[in-house]
C-alpha cells in the first residue's frame, strides 16, 4: 500500500493502471490499438462498450468532445448519460454515427466525463436548437429545457424520458460537425472543392479523380480544421436516416451476459475499505447514542464515522446540504463489507426518531383527506360547474387513493470514493452526475474541477432523484478517511428504508354530472398530493383532459409530510392517469355505454383547433392531437379483438393517456400517446391473471432504435403489473415498513403475460419520450377489466388489499 | 480460517470466517463480481450461482458449506460468452440494466440441465429471479431458443 503522500502524487493514468492490476477485471479508459485486423474483429464484440470516461491521447484524434477517430477508423463516441438499462450506450451512439456517416461496426461507446462537463463550456453550435421545434422533422428539442445546462455535454442527467427529446438535436449536430470537418480536411488534402466529396461508411470518395480516403487517415488533420461557420450545420430529418430508425441490438449486452459489465458495486481499488451505513429510519431523525467500543474488536473493523443530521432537514425535504443529511446516522468501516455490516448490526444504537416519529399510514391518510375540506387552489375553471351540476340527470361521485411506492431498483445504493487533499475520485452509477459532482465538491471543500466522477453501469434507476444520497454518504465517509478509497454500500433495507425518496401518497375525489343520455356536462375534481423536492404537485392529465366536458373545474390540494416526496417512473401520471381513466370508465358504466366507444365519443367532441392546450391561457379551445388519440384508440381496440367473446371470468380493460403536462413547469411538452387493452382473468377465488396485453404506442416522426423501445415497453408491462397488484409502502412510527423483497414483491416470470402485442403509431411530431409512457395506463386498464368480471370497482391501489372473489 | 473453494474449475484459498455468505467470498475475497448482491435474504436471486449444477442463492449459503463442491459463477460459464444460454441471451437482446442477468442466466442453465426442452409452465415454475426492468418476455424466448442451441 502506498502512503497517503504517494497516493496524492499519483496521476490519474497511474492510478487507473494500478487499480486495474489489483481489481483484475477493471476495463481501462485508454485506447490500445489492435495488433492486427483479426485481433480487431475479436475485440470488436468485447470492446463495443467501454465504461471508463474521457481521456485525451495524441494517437487518437478527438474531432470534438463527442468523438474520437483512431487510425484504424475506430470511432469512439462519448455517452453523456448513464445507461441504467434504457440502451443509451447504443441509441446515443447511433445518433452521432448517423450524421458522422461512419462504419457502424467500428463504433465504440464510452461514458463522457462529468468533470470535463464541469470545466468546459458547450460550443455555441450545440446550444442552438435547429428547425422549428417539436413539429419539425428537421428540428426538435425544447431550448428552455436545457437553458441552464451549458457544460460541454449539456444534459448528463437522466430523467423525464428526455434523452432523445432534449438531446437528439445536439448529438446529431456533434456527428454532423465532425463529418463536415473530415470532409473539409479531405478537400484541403486532395485539393478539390468540398462539394465534390462524398462521405460514407468512414470513407471519403472523390469520384471525379477516383480517389478515396479513410476517416482514420484524415482524422488528425480534421482535428485541426475548424469549420468557418459551424452555426450553419443542419441535421437530417428522419426520411434521410439510414442507421437511426433501424433496430439495433444493445451494444452492452455482450458484457452483461458474462458478468464483465462493471457496476459501481463491482469497483475494487488497492487498499480499499468498506463502509456499511445505518441512518435513523425516520426522516428528520438522528442518532441519540451508539457504542463503537462494543464492536471495535470484531474481525476487520477499522473505524466509525458519524453522519450528521442537517438541523434544517425538515425543510430540506430530502436534500443533502453542507450541514448534513436528512437523517442522521452512523457508518462502520471495515476490511470487507460483510465485516462492516455484521459489526454495524451488532453495534448498540439508540435513535432520536424526531418530529416524524409518530406518523403512520392512518394519520397520513387523515391529514391528506383533511385538505379536501377547503377549496384548495382552483387551477382550472371552465364554464359554470355549479350551475351545470344542477341540471344533472345523474351524478357520479368517487374517491381514489394511491399509496407510497418506491423505485425498487436492483442494485443497492453505493459508491466508491477516494478523497485526497487535492482531488476526489468517485465511481458511481448515477442518474445525476453533475449534481453528485457538485455535492462532492461541497462536502470536501475542493473545487468542482478537482472532482472526477467515473460513471459506472447502474443496476436500475427508474426515477431521476433515484440515487438519493448514496454518493453523498460515500463522499462524506471517504472524506473522513482521506487517502484511503472507501466503498460505501447500503444494505437492501437501508436503501429501501431511508435511502430512497418515495412517490407520494395521492388522493382524488371526482364528481360528474351526466345528462339524460349519459354524457358528462360537468366535472368537479379535487386532487391532493405531497409537495417535496422535485415534485411540482403534478397536475398532468387532470388539468388537460382529453375528454370533452364543457364545464370543468380542478382543485389542487397540498398535504405536508416528513417523508421526502420523490419521482418514481411515470411520476404524477401514476396517480392522475389512474384517477382519470378509472373515473371515465365509471361514467361509461353509469351511462350504460361501452368504455371504448364512450372514450371515443368524448375525445371526438373536442373541436379540432390547432391549440396545444385546451385550457391553459387559451380558453376552451381545441385539442391538437385529437385525431392521433382517436387513431390510437381505434388501433388498440382492433388489435385486442375488443368486443369479441371471452371465457367466463375473463375481461378486457382499456385505458389511454399521453402523460401530457399540466399547469406549471414543463407545460407545452408534446406527450407520447399510449393506448392499452389488458385481457385479464379473475378466478372465482379472486386471483388476478394477466393473459394478454395490447399496446399502441406513439412513435412520432420516428423512433431512433425501435428495438430498445419495444424492450422498454415490454418491461414497463411487468413494472405496471407490479404497481397495480402489489406495491404499497405502509408507514409505522414514521418509517417505511416494507424494506426488502419479502414484503415488497416484484412481479416474476410466472406473472408475465404470455401474449404481448406492441404496435407503433406514426404521427407528425417528436414524441415526449419512451422510458415510462406505457406505465400509467396499466393500473386503470387492469382495474377496469377486474370491474367487468367481478362488479367490484377498485378505487385504491394496490389490488392485493382487496377481496376480488366473485360468483 | 483459511480453506479452499473450487470455483470455475480453479481452487481458491480464502481466509474468512467460515459462516461468511458465499456471495461475499466470491465478490470481495476472490474478486468475481459478476455475482450480484440484491437483497441478502434469498428473495431476489441476483446472487444465484451453481453449486454442483444446482441454482443456489449464494447470499444464503455459508462458505464452509460449499467446501468440496463445484461452484460455477457467471464468469465460469464460458470463456467468451458462447455458452448456449449466453448466445440465446444475445440473440434476443435480453438485458436492460443487466444487474440481475448473471443470476437469471445461471437459473436458466440449471433449468435446462433438468429440463432440456422446458414448457412455459416449467419456465414459470423454475425461473423465480426478480427483474425490475421486466425482461421476462425475452428471458422466456431466449430459454426456448437455448434449448434448441443445446441440440
Amino acid at each position: 500500500m502506498k502512503t497517503k503522500a504517494e497516493m496524492n502524487d499519483m496521476n490519474r493514468r497511474e492510478f487507473l493502471s494500478t487499480s486495474a492490476a489489483v481489481g483484475g477485471a477493471m476495463v481501462l479508459g485508454f485506447w490500445v490499438p489492435p495488433e492486427s485486423a483479426q485481433a480487431q474483429a475479436g475485440a470488436a464484440a468485447d470492446q463495443a462498450v467501454r465504461p471508463e470516461p474521457w481521456y485525451r491521447d495524441a494517437v487518437v484524434p478527438e474531432i470534438n468532445a463527442w468523438l474520437t477517430i483512431g487510425p484504424d477508423d475506430t470511432v469512439t463516441i462519448r455517452i453523456s448519460q448513464v445507461d441504467l438499462g434504457t440502451g443509451v450506450m447504443t441509441t446515443n451512439a447511433m445518433i452521432v454515427a448517423e450524421e458522422l456517416q461512419c462504419d457502424w461496426s467500428k463504433v465504440r461507446s464510452e461514458y463522457a466525463s462529468a468533470n470535463r462537463d464541469a470545466i468546459e463550456k458547450a460550443p455555441e453550435w450545440t446550444l442552438k436548437v435547429p428547425g422549428k421545434g417539436a413539429h419539425d422533422p428537421a428540428g426538435g428539442g425544447l431550448p428552455t429545457e436545457l437553458a441552464n445546462e451549458k457544460g460541454v455535454y449539456r444534459r448528463m442527467g437522466v430523467g423525464s424520458s428526455g434523452n432523445i427529446r432534449e438531446g437528439r438535436y445536439y448529438m446529431q449536430l456533434a456527428g454532423a460537425e465532425a463529418r463536415e470537418r473530415l470532409l473539409l480536411a479531405a478537400a484541403n488534402e486532395l485539393n478539390v472543392p468540398v462539394s465534390e466529396l462524398v462521405a460514407k461508411d468512414s470513407v471519403i470518395t472523390h469520384a471525379k479523380s477516383n480517389r478515396k480516403m479513410t476517416y482514420g487517415a484524415i482524422a488528425a488533420k480534421a482535428a485541426q480544421t475548424p469549420l468557418p461557420d459551424p452555426l450553419k450545420i443542419k441535421i437530417k430529418p428522419p426520411d434521410q436516416w439510414k442507421l437511426m430508425g433501424t433496430e439495433q441490438k444493445n451494444r452492452d449486452v455482450p458484457v452483461k451476459v458474462t458478468g464483465a459489465a462493471k457496476y459501481a458495486i463491482d469497483i475494487r481499488l488497492p487498499g480499499m475499505l468498506y463502509a456499511a451505513v445505518k441512518c435513523c429510519p425516520v426522516w428528520g431523525g438522528d442518532v441519540k447514542s451508539y457504542n463503537f467500543d462494543a464492536i471495535k474488536n470484531r474481525p476487520g473493523v477499522h473505524s466509525v464515522v458519524r453522519l450528521p443530521l442537517d438541523p434544517k432537514a425538515k425543510e430540506a425535504l430530502g436534500r443533502t446540504t453542507k450541514d448534513g443529511f436528512y437523517s442522521g446516522g452512523v457508518a462502520v468501516i471495515a476490511d470487507s463489507w460483510w465485516h462492516a455490516k455484521t459489526a454495524l448490526d451488532a453495534m448498540p444504537i439508540e435513535w432520536d426518531r424526531g418530529p416524524g416519529g409518530g406518523v403512520s399510514s392512518a394519520t397520513l391518510l387523515q391529514s391528506h383527506l383533511a385538505t379536501l375540506h377547503d377549496a384548495g387552489k382552483v387551477i382550472v375553471n371552465e364554464g359554470d360547474v355549479d350551475a351545470a351540476m344542477g341540471h344533472a340527470a345523474k351524478l357520479v361521485e368517487a374517491t381514489y387513493t394511491v399509496p407510497y411506492v418506491r423505485r425498487a431498483r436492483m442494485e443497492p445504493g453505493n459508491a466508491t470514493v477516494l478523497v485526497t487533499d487535492n482531488r476526489v475520485d468517485m465511481w458511481v452509477g448515477d442518474q445525476q452526475p453533475q449534481r453528485s459532482l457538485e455535492k462532492a465538491a461541497m462536502l470536501t471543500g475542493l473545487a468542482k474541477a478537482n472532482v472526477h466522477l467515473h460513471l459506472c453501469y447502474l443496476g436500475g434507476g427508474y426515477g431521476s432523484s433515484g440515487n438519493g444520497p448514496q454518493a453523498e454518504h460515500a463522499v462524506f465517509i471517504a472524506n473522513a478517511m482521506r487517502g484511503r478509497p472507501v466503498k460505501t454500500l447500503w444494505s437492501r433495507e437501508e436503501d429501501w428504508g431511508i435511502g430512497s425518496t418515495y412517490s407520494p401518497l395521492g388522493l382524488f375525489t371526482g364528481k360528474a354530472a351526466l345528462d339524460a343520455e349519459g354524457w358528462p356536462i360537468a366535472m368537479d375534481m379535487h386532487y391532493c398530493t405531497t409537495v417535496g423536492v422535485a415534485w411540482p404537485a403534478d397536475s398532468r392529465g387532470l388539468a388537460m383532459p382529453p375528454y370533452w366536458v364543457p364545464n370543468y373545474r380542478l382543485h389542487q390540494h397540498i398535504a405536508r409530510s416528513h417523508i421526502p416526496a420523490g419521482r418514481v417512473r411515470s411520476t404524477g401520471a401514476r396517480h392522475n392517469t389512474f384517477y382519470m381513466e378509472s373515473f371515465i370508465d365509471e361514467l361509461a358504466h353509469a351511462a350504460g355505454k361501452d368504455p371504448y366507444e364512450y372514450r371515443r365519443e368524448l375525445i371526438s367532441r373536442n373541436p379540432p383547433e390547432n391549440q396545444e392546450n385546451r385550457f391553459i391561457g387559451t380558453g376552451v379551445g381545441g385539442f391538437r392531437y385529437r385525431d392521433d388519440w382517436l387513431r390510437a384508440l381505434d388501433m388498440v381496440a382492433k388489435m385486442s379483438d375488443w368486443g369479441k367473446p371471452l371465457p367466463e371470468g375473463w375481461a378486457r380493460g382499456i385505458a389511454i393517456d399521453d402523460r401530457r403536462r399540466g399547469v406549471g413547469r414543463g407545460t407545452g411538452r408534446q406527450g407520447t400517446i399510449c393506448a392499452e387493452v389488458h385481457t385479464v382473468e379473475v378466478t372465482k377465488r379472486g386471483q388476478v391473471i394477466l393473459h394478454r396485453v395490447d399496446v399502441v404506442f406513439e412513435q412520432g416522426f420516428s423512433l431512433v432504435n425501435p428495438l430498445t423501445v419495444r424492450k422498454n415497453i415490454e418491461g414497463q408491462i411487468a413494472w405496471g403489473f407490479t404497481d397495480a397488484l402489489y406495491q404499497e409502502i405502509t408507514i409505522e412510527n414514521g418509517q417505511g415498513v416494507e424494506v426488502n423483497f419479502d414484503k415488497y414483491p416484484v412481479s416474476r416470470m410466472r406473472e408475465y403475460p404470455k401474449e404481448v402485442n406492441i404496435a407503433f403509431l406514426k404521427t407528425n411530431k417528436w414524441i415526449e419520450g419512451v422510458g415510462e409512457e406505457a406505465i400509467p395506463t396499466i393500473t386503470p386498464a387492469i382495474y377496469n377489466a377486474v370491474f367487468k368480471v367481478t362488479g367490484k370497482r377498485i378505487r385504491s391501489v394496490p389490488l392485493k388489499s382487496h377481496d376480488l372473489s366473485w360468483g | 480460517m483459511a480453506f479452499n473453494l473450487l470455483v470455475n474449475n480453479l481452487q481458491y484459498s480464502v481466509d474468512v470466517e467460515p459462516e461468511t455468505p458465499l456471495l461475499w467470498v466470491l465478490r470481495d475475497s476472490i474478486g468475481l463480481t459478476g455475482t450480484k448482491y440484491g437483497c441478502g435474504i434469498g428473495q431476489c436471486g441476483a446472487c444465484t450461482v451453481l453449486i454442483d449444477g444446482v441454482a443456489v442463492r449464494s447470499c444464503q449459503r455459508q462458505a464452509e458449506r460449499a467446501i468440496g463442491a463445484r461452484i460455477t459463477t457467471i464468469e465460469g460459464l464460458s470463456a467468451d460468452g458462447t455458452h448456449p444460454v449466453q448466445l440465446a441471451w444475445k440473440e434476443f437482446d435480453v438485458p436492460q440494466c443487466g444487474y440481475c442477468q448473471s443470476g437469471q442466466i445461471l437459473a436458466a442453465v440449471a433449468l435446462l440441465s433438468k429440463r432440456p426442452k422446458p414448457t412455459d409452465a416449467e419456465i414459470d415454475a423454475q425461473m423465480t429471479n426478480a427483474c425490475r426492468c421486466g425482461t421476462y418476455h425475452r428471458i422466456r424466448q431466449a430459454i426456448h431458443r437455448a434449448a434448441t442451441l443445446r441440440g
